[in-house]
């Protein structure tokens, strides 16, 4: 189990990871939450209050898309990727390894301060 | 909010504190009626997979509702989180108005003060309706928030809700200075075209010679 991460440090990232765990299947806020933090092994359980503005954003962006469905006798909005969406997940992905690549090179370099 | 059942097994007092969250949620969110519903049914949908979810890992009722809403957050965080999308939707919901009532008020602006016949095009218009550049403006100014809170924000620099909202009072303040000065000028064209009434000079000798 992974250290949880603070929101704050995914300033910047927030609408790529979104993007991506709606990628393979339209999901609801709550699961949406819970595939960000189940398939980071927890460390990014991020507050509900966080997440949900940001899928309203995406959907003003026109880059996701939500109807109301019933499963189970319960409504539900679900959300899912538009052409759009896809698109910029291609790019933002781009980005995301560029910038991992560029700031592993100077952080590769660096011993790291032996813990005692 | 109250009355909205969520998990149909929660047993009465475990819902009265669903309602009571979500009714303390729903006075704290401020904008346009249909987005607060959509928030609100979707903080009742998550919270009801949240309880069901810890249910089904064995805790008592109680502590399922109690854990799911310390997971989505106090409702004044839960609200403050939402404070941007709302000013945002409100700043677009009140300009898409605007826009859509824009060409209406122009041509009735344009019955009211009829540009003169003998001055053709842009001139024209703008001897009749001089506030016309400051509706460009307004104009200018929607359409520009409108295009930098919505679709093309991938392209064009996102404006903050703070911008959006300011720049909404922005075009309000501008239609209505523009609604005053052309009924200003309707008012004072009708009172100097009014036909003249008896002059004094007449009355005055009307007057004597009725004396």
């Amino acid at each position: 189990m992974m250290l949880p991460m603070r929101p704050e440090l995914l300033k910047g990232h927030l609408d790529a990871l979104l993007l991506a765990v709606l990628e393979p299947a339209p999901q609801h806020g709550y699961a949406v939450i819970e595939s960000l933090r189940s398939s980071s092994e927890g460390a990014l359980d991020l507050p509900t209050g966080t997440v949900y503005p940001a899928l309203h954003r995406l959907e003003r962006a026109g880059l996701i898309a939500s109807d109301w469905e019933t499963v189970s006798g319960r409504r539900r909005r679900a959300y899912r990727l538009t052409a759009s969406g896809h698109t910029a997940l291609r790019e933002q992905r781009a980005v995301w390894e560029q910038f991992s690549t560029a700031v592993t090179a100077v952080l590769g370099r660096r011993p790291w301060p032996a813990t005692v | 909010m109250a009355g909205h059942r969520l998990t149909p097994n929660v047993d009465a007092r475990a819902q009265a504190r669903i309602d009571a969250y979500l009714d303390e949620l729903a006075h704290l969110l401020h904008g346009p009626r249909r987005r607060r519903a959509r928030i609100l049914a979707e903080i009742r949908e998550g919270l009801d997979q949240s309880i069901a979810d810890h249910t089904t890992d064995g805790h008592a009722e109680d502590q399922a509702v109690e854990s799911a809403i310390d997971h989505f957050g106090t409702p004044p965080a839960v609200a403050a989180a939402f404070t941007g999308e709302l000013i945002t939707a409100h700043a677009r919901h009140t300009i898409a108005w605007y826009i859509a009532t824009g060409p209406v008020v122009g041509i009735w602006w344009l019955l009211l003060l009829q540009p003169h016949p003998w001055r053709a095009g842009a001139l024209g218009l703008l001897a009749a309706i001089p506030i016309l550049p400051l509706i460009a403006v307004a104009t200018a100014t929607a359409a520009g928030t409108f295009a930098t809170t919505g679709r093309l924000i991938r392209w064009l620099p996102e404006a903050s809700p703070g911008r959006a909202l300011a720049a909404t009072i922005a075009v309000a303040a501008l239609a209505v200075v523009g609604d005053v000065t052309v009924i200003t000028l309707y008012t004072q064209s009708a009172t100097s075209v009014r036909p003249l009434g008896p002059s004094r000079s007449a009355e005055a000798s009307s007057a004597s010679s009725a004396a």
